[in-house]
């Protein structure tokens, strides 16, 4: 029982300074947006040729969709020298799945807008950390689909992005928006004032500023 | 009326990133990717420009995130 107590006792592990400066400093802001910038180009530019022109995928003739169709049985195939372009089972059946039932119709739509969407929140800086997640979350899925591109880069600039939540969008719009809105476990001045409680009142802990003194 | 306003010039300093940025890509595509990322940085620097100077100044006073 001690063991177990000793082990798990409840302690926090600090972050290296190193690491608090990278990711929680405004010093660094301008690095910061220049990868969000980046990102949010890539994003915008990958979903531009999805929702405009001759090989839009969406608001065609005929039933939406049909190049992500195309996408997807050219992913599900297994050809007969070689390795397929996707390496787990599950994956292949999840998107036989949506073949077979013709999701690529609606999916399409999902896809090209969300792609836009990603594109424009990272480069307005708006929910910076949501929107890298959703960046991340497609590439982990075009990249479980055999295609690698240029999805490694994009995803690894996604997650530290991610992990820099905080100043990422401080030269943009979460410079305001975050403070109003707050975090699930410590309400902003906005959610404060409609659900009548103080700022920071549900916060578990609150980080004192540099130079105070820590009770 | 002086948060509404301050509020209305930092909402429309960034609407106008969002739709310089998309006009930009959508019509350029990625003929020169250097090219179209200065204008997006110029606005964006532009847009905190007029956050800091008019939206800062009447909200001011910022929380840590933790």
């Amino acid at each position: 029982m001690a063991l177990f107590q000793r082990t798990f006792d409840k302690r926090e592990l600090r972050d290296p300074g190193l690491v608090r400066t990278v990711f929680g400093s405004t010093w660094l802001a301008p690095l910061w947006l220049l990868a969000r910038l980046y990102l949010g180009y890539q994003w915008l530019l990958a979903g531009s040729h999805k929702v405009w022109g001759e090989g839009r995928w969406i608001a065609v003739d005929g039933p939406d969709g049909l190049a992500l169709k195309g996408f997807w049985e050219r992913a599900i195939a297994i050809p007969e020298q070689g390795r397929p372009p996707i390496s787990f089972d599950w994956y292949r059946d999840f998107l036989s799945f949506m073949v077979n039932h013709e999701w690529y119709t609606w999916f399409s739509w999902v896809i090209a807008l969300g792609e836009v969407t990603v594109g424009l929140l990272l480069i307005v800086g708006a929910f910076t950390g949501l929107a890298a997640l959703a960046g991340a979350f497609m590439n982990f899925n075009f990249m479980l689909a055999g295609s690698a591109s240029i999805n490694p880069v994009l995803f690894v600039i996604a997650l530290l992005i991610l992990f820099g939540w905080k100043t990422a969008g401080w030269i943009g719009v979460d410079r305001w928006l975050l403070p109003a809105l707050g975090t699930p476990w410590q309400p902003g001045r906005a959610v404060s004032r409609l659900g009548g409680i103080a700022p920071g009142e549900r916060g578990d802990e609150l980080v004192p500023e540099r130079g105070t003194a820590q009770a | 009326m002086k948060k509404i306003v301050a509020l209305g010039w930092g909402v429309a300093a960034w609407a106008v990133v969002a739709v310089v940025a998309s006009l930009l890509v959508f019509n350029m595509g990625d003929k020169n990717q250097v090219l179209m990322f200065l204008p997006i940085l110029a606005v964006v620097v532009a847009a905190w420009g007029i956050g800091e100077l008019v939206t800062e100044r009447v909200f001011g006073g910022q929380e840590e995130r933790v």
